[in-house]
């Protein structure tokens, strides 16, 4: 992590962009492959047929967008911490559900969510500590 | 689930994986080595036709199946990469980031399961 640039090149800040684009994506894509599914053609395994679907376009720019990002960030930081973290998003998705759609959140799911921040939080922790000895 | 559903969650799973241990390679190359040379394009390219792959077959598994159904298996990407970024890539992997990672992994099959 030598050399790490600052401002709008901070692999940090980076991560972050990264994430938002692939959670909007991912409501995109779902939204997208349900309004062309076709469960009984065989082609549709491929998942090509998508592309019919304006939607999916728009996931794809912002999947190209945070992939742009995730490089950027794997030229700085290791796979072993940089990846565990992307999975914030796994956290952000039915957080979002349930604070902007009103969608009920169970007890499982919030010990998942649980356990989910207590690994995020074991992994940053030694980051940010190197952080501020910089 | 079908045999078929289950193959194609699985190679969808392992193009992803692999995906991003070459793509780390190719960007820790290009620190020393710079854009332009053919071993860092031919690296990006591989992990990016990898991502391709996986990217297609997510979408035809989403035509079929509930995004909360084929979550836990994304979730198990973190501990592959993990572990598979020490094995492969020689990354240091403390018995904290270990944790972490499994943490991480329960935590999205429970999310998700639930």
């Amino acid at each position: 992590m030598q050399n790490r640039p600052s401002g709008f090149g901070n692999p940090w800040l980076q991560l972050g962009l990264s994430v938002v684009c692939v959670i909007v994506s991912e409501f995109l894509l779902k939204r997208g492959a349900t309004d062309i599914a076709e469960p009984d053609s065989a082609f549709s395994w491929t998942g090509i047929n998508g592309l019919a679907s304006p939607l999916v376009w728009w996931a794809i720019l912002l999947i190209i967008a945070s992939f742009i990002s995730w490089l950027y960030v794997l030229r700085y930081v290791p796979l072993t911490v940089a990846y565990p973290l992307s999975r914030i998003v796994d956290v952000l998705v039915p957080l979002g559900c349930w604070i902007f759609l009103g969608e009920l959140i169970s007890a499982l799911r919030w010990c998942g969510i649980a356990l989910v921040i207590i690994g995020l939080a074991l992994v940053a922790k030694p980051i940010a500590q190197i952080e501020e000895r910089l | 689930m079908s045999i078929l559903a289950f193959f194609f969650i699985v190679v969808s799973l392992l193009s992803f994986v692999l995906a991003q241990l070459i793509l780390k390679r190719a960007m820790e190359f290009s620190a020393t080595n710079g854009l332009r040379n053919s071993r860092f394009v031919s690296l990006a390219a591989t992990g990016i036709a990898l991502m391709t792959v996986s990217f297609f077959l997510t979408l035809g598994l989403l035509q079929r199946f509930d995004l909360s159904y084929l979550y836990p298996f994304q979730g198990l990407s973190v501990i592959f990469i993990t572990l598979l970024a020490a094995m492969v890539l020689k990354e240091k992997l403390s018995a904290r980031l270990t944790l972490g990672a499994l943490l991480i992994t329960a935590g999205i099959v429970l999310v998700s399961m639930s």
